[in-house]
């Protein structure tokens, strides 16, 4: 009996069942793209194999920070406040490195209250995996517009916005942010490989998903619809991810029609071409495709931006090999002899 | 003419960056060398360069560190403040001046002027340098006046300009060019003199900032995050000068973390991070970057978790005098951030203690799982003040109640972020990465187990439990100091720096009929002793160096409603470190006014 059950179970590479990696019920609305993007987080932290409970889940604050609580359940996780999870999860490194830091926020976190926190974030290349989920609206006040709103775009409730967006992936990709990427919460299998590329990456990694608000804003006005994005979304690349510890495999896929790109812990992420071939090391490409789709209405979607040569914050802080964390009380507190000679120092 | 030796106050007054501050220094450093009881301060501008500085050098054989009532020896070197400066002072005082300031001269008959050409002495050594000599030429004169060691001079000069040979050879021959003309010129008929005493305990001079940076370096700090902000910069800057000597792998590694923060919310942001994962982590800022904080503050006091900040007090409120002193951040920080909050503030008034409260804060944070503060001021924090040597933490790290090992935690019966096992408001907490009791951290409502809760019964008792945790920690935090005779029905209590002007204050009173004890509160919340001072005595006063007698407030709120009555505030401020005889005379009027 026992081992049928076991059988019955499907386990991924460190034999841990998908349960491991759940959370508890969500009390978002029914239908919220915020929830489609928790199960991926999900699927994406099982398939890779991390160990749940070395996973940091850090929020700020919002509709989207609430996630946290609906997956990975047997991780630590911060919901801190608005705007403010880079910082936190800034000095939580520099105490644990060893940790996967996985962090959630929305558009009014990243692109208001926190745009400073992100962009020094990015500045510092942190290594952590950070989603936007991105709706357009206050989600959780109730459905007032927030700065990456398009222009023209109608919630459904009250006039259209007029102001221009903040495109947070051109932003980052100015900043020289190491991974760059844009996707749908529609999007399954591309979001999927993306979030298991970005938690194969050293350095910061920014997601930014489109991700409707279904009670504020999925009118057939409003350009972060569901139904808009599904038909104005363009694709740069079908998106796979070949965990480092399968074989890559040959696909069938002409030479040529695909890229191959490496990440840090040697897992690959194949990009195969769609009509024009997009090459994420090429930031210039990268800000072409996000202005002419804005420039259609469009939204674009893919692994805009992606550079491994730079160090991450870990490299520049230069510190011990072990975590901090570990450091006994003997490495924390120098001796009393180096006291007594910074005694007689100063006395002569 | 009787002399008067070693008992007088030095002002020089130059402009900011024209290197008045070494050769004060200088004369600090030789001073002191001499055994003469002495204290010096900056008093200086927001600003890099050009706009006025005065020193304010006071020897005292009582040994009072505050600055004195008068100026006996005024320094002229800079013209924008001369007529002020020279208006102000007292029949019989002498003034040093540089003759060659234009238009600037010294009319007044009343005073004993002695005139130097200041900046043609420093061209004929250095016409490059003739601004940064013509400040070490009053230091040659000076020395020449009042008797100051030669010798005493060279090795200050030496330890001023370690190790760079032209630098301390051209100010020793700008001493003594100083010396030389005053020699020739002038005759001295003025009484003040320096005469050396025995030094009974060799000590040295050290900025209050750089004794809390060593405090937290031998506190076991991980992490630093800050945002530079006068008066509090030379903190983390200290604490960065340390780590390759005493924070440093064979291989060049170190063992602490300093990130320099974007802005002051990051700083606190990435103090709770470091908390939250488990580690030591600390900021060093103002009354402006404690403003900045205070969301997270409340944060860390409603989800426990561990966070030192050092406040180094400057003039408020807004920008403020961002170079003058202050006691004006007590409220603030023992307060901070919205709803009901209460923080314990730990608040140095001695280097020793700078250093001592330096490495407890991180024991006390850990081991009540709440903000801590370090309440510093600009006076004790960018003065140098005279110092034995700091004492080696007496006491083994406290890392609180942490729960790392498996064995342990599954001992537990029933294990909760927040339930208070031990009766003493201080739950366990496990870290992230550990797998144990893995729990969304969070700044909404919770119940025991670390669950979101709005139910009325979870957040009463939350709330109860957190005042009964920091309750509990009067009595195991610093204890007040206190000077108490036999029969004095008078209390003064006071905190912080105020500990440098005290016993002159005392003095004054005594001159004036009133025989004072003193207790000095070292943190907050106040320990039980403070409320025993309190019913000792008929009257107390609570001293301090702003204006509202914030001090007087907390003790207002939390004492007893039958002892209230007896505690009475005397607060003033005016940006200045605190005079003696001011806060004296306020304290006698006050006396007059509630002892009728």
């Amino acid at each position: 009996m026992s081992m049928r059950r076991e059988r019955a179970v499907k386990l991924n590479v460190i034999n841990e069942p998908k349960d491991s990696y759940s959370g508890g019920p969500s009390s978002l609305c029914p239908g919220c793209g915020h929830d489609l993007i928790s199960g991926m987080i999900i699927n994406a932290a099982w398939e890779n194999g991390v160990e749940p409970h070395r996973i940091a889940k850090m929020s700020g604050i919002g509709c989207s920070s609430k996630t946290p609580a609906y997956y990975l359940g047997q991780s630590h996780g911060f919901n801190t406040v608005h705007g403010r999870m880079p910082s936190v999860t800034t000095g939580a490194y520099a105490i644990n490195k060893d940790l996967l830091y996985l962090g959630v926020s929305g558009d009014g976190d990243s692109a208001s209250i926190g745009i400073g926190q992100l962009i020094h974030a990015i500045r510092r290349n942190m290594d952590m995996v950070y989603i936007v989920e991105n709706n357009g609206v206050y989600g959780l006040t109730k459905g007032q517009y927030s700065a990456t709103a398009d222009v023209g775009s109608r919630k459904r409730k009250g006039p259209s916005n007029e102001l221009q967006p903040i495109d947070l992936c051109a932003l980052a990709i100015n900043l020289g942010c190491t991974f760059v990427a844009r996707s749908f919460s529609g999007s399954r299998k591309q979001l999927t490989s993306l979030l298991r590329a970005a938690m194969s990456h050293k350095g910061f990694a920014f997601l930014d998903v489109i991700s409707p608000c279904v009670t504020f804003n999925n009118n057939s006005e409003s350009m972060k619809s569901f139904s808009y994005v599904k038909e104005n979304e363009v694709t740069l690349h079908m998106a796979d991810y070949i965990p480092h510890f399968n074989p890559v495999e040959e696909v069938d896929v002409p030479e040529g029609h695909y890229r191959d790109i490496e990440l840090h812990d040697g897992s690959t992420i194949r990009l195969e071409t769609i009509s024009e071939e997009h090459d994420p090391s090429n930031a210039v490409a990268a800000l072409t495709a996000l202005h002419e789709a804005d420039t259609e209405a469009k939204h674009v979607t893919g692994l805009l931006y992606f550079d491994p040569s730079k160090p991450s914050l870990a490299e520049d802080l230069d510190l011990v090999d072990k975590p901090l964390l570990d450091l006994e009380d003997s490495e924390m507190r120098p001796s009393k002899e180096s006291l007594d000679a910074l005694n007689s120092e100063f006395l002569s | 003419m009787e002399k008067i030796i070693n008992d007088f106050t030095i002002n020089i007054a130059t402009a900011n960056g024209t290197g008045s501050q070494s050769a004060n220094l200088i004369l600090l450093e030789s001073l002191f060398d001499m055994g003469v009881p002495v204290s010096g301060k900056n008093l200086f501008p927001s600003n890099i360069s050009g706009l006025p500085t005065w020193y304010i050098l006071r020897l005292s054989e009582k040994g009072y560190q505050a600055p004195g009532d008068r100026t006996h020896i005024q320094i002229l070197v800079n013209p924008d403040t001369w007529d002020d400066d020279l208006e102000s002072l007292e029949s019989g005082s002498v003034v040093i001046w540089n003759s060659n300031t234009k238009n600037k001269t010294v009319e007044r008959e009343d005073v004993f002027s002695y005139p130097l050409p200041m900046t043609k002495l420093a061209k004929g050594i250095n016409p490059k340098l003739s601004k940064l000599v013509t400040n070490i030429i009053y230091v040659g004169a000076l020395a020449e006046l009042l008797g100051i060691d030669q010798e005493c001079l060279n090795l200050a000069v030496t330890k001023q300009f370690k190790g760079k040979e032209s630098a301390i050879e051209l100010n020793i021959q700008a001493i003594k060019s100083g010396r030389e003309y005053f020699r020739e010129n002038l005759e001295k008929c003025d009484p003040y003199v320096v005469a050396k005493r025995e030094i009974t305990q060799s000590k040295f001079f050290i900025e209050g900032n750089e004794a809390v940076a060593l405090g937290c370096i031998y506190g076991g700090c991980q992490m630093l995050s800050w945002y530079p902000i006068t008066p509090s910069s030379s903190i983390a800057e200290g604490i960065i000068a340390y780590i390759p000597k005493l924070r440093t792998d064979e291989d060049g590694k170190a063992n602490l973390a300093v990130i320099q923060a974007e802005d002051e919310l990051a700083a606190a942001g990435m103090v709770l991070g470091a908390g939250w994962a488990g580690g030591r982590g600390m900021t060093a800022t103002s009354g402006p970057g404690i403003s900045l904080m205070q969301e997270f503050i409340g944060l860390a006091y409603f989800a426990e978790i561990p966070s030192v900040f050092w406040d180094v007090n400057r003039v408020g409120p807004s920008t403020g005098l961002p170079t003058r002193t202050q006691q004006s951040d007590i409220s603030m920080l023992y307060e901070g951030s919205h709803g009901d909050t209460q923080h314990i503030v730990l608040i140095p008034g001695t280097i020793e203690e700078c250093f001592e409260f330096g490495w407890y804060a991180f024991d006390c944070t850990e081991r009540f799982q709440t903000p801590v503060f370090g309440l510093s001021d600009l006076d004790l924090g960018m003065n140098k003040w005279a110092c034995a040597g700091f004492d080696y933490p007496s006491v083994d790290m406290d890392r609180g109640k942490v729960v790392r090992e498996k064995d342990v935690f599954e001992a537990f019966e029933n294990f909760g972020r927040y339930l208070d096992v031990d009766g003493d408001g201080i739950p366990y907490r496990t870290l992230p990465g550990s797998g144990m009791d893995p729990i969304l951290y969070r700044g909404t409502g919770h119940n025991p187990m670390g669950v979101y809760s709005e139910k009325p019964h979870d957040y009463h008792d939350l709330m109860n439990r957190l005042r009964r945790k920091i309750d509990n920690a009067r009595d195991q935090l610093p204890p007040p100091i206190l000077r108490e005779g036999e029969d004095a029905e008078i209390g003064i209590l006071y905190l912080g720096s105020m500990e440098n002007s005290i016993q002159e204050i005392d003095d004054i009173l005594l001159d004036f009929g009133h025989n004072v004890h003193q207790c000095r509160i070292r943190a907050l919340p106040y320990h039980p002793e403070v409320e025993n001072f309190i019913r000792r005595h008929k009257v107390t006063i609570v001293l301090e160096i702003n204006r509202d007698g914030q001090l007087h407030g907390i003790l207002r709120k939390e004492l007893p409603d039958d002892i209230i009555t007896r505690v009475h505030s005397v607060a003033y401020s005016d940006g200045l470190p605190p005079r003696a005889r001011i806060y004296a005379t306020l304290i006698d009027k006050k006396l007059k006014e509630v002892m009728q």
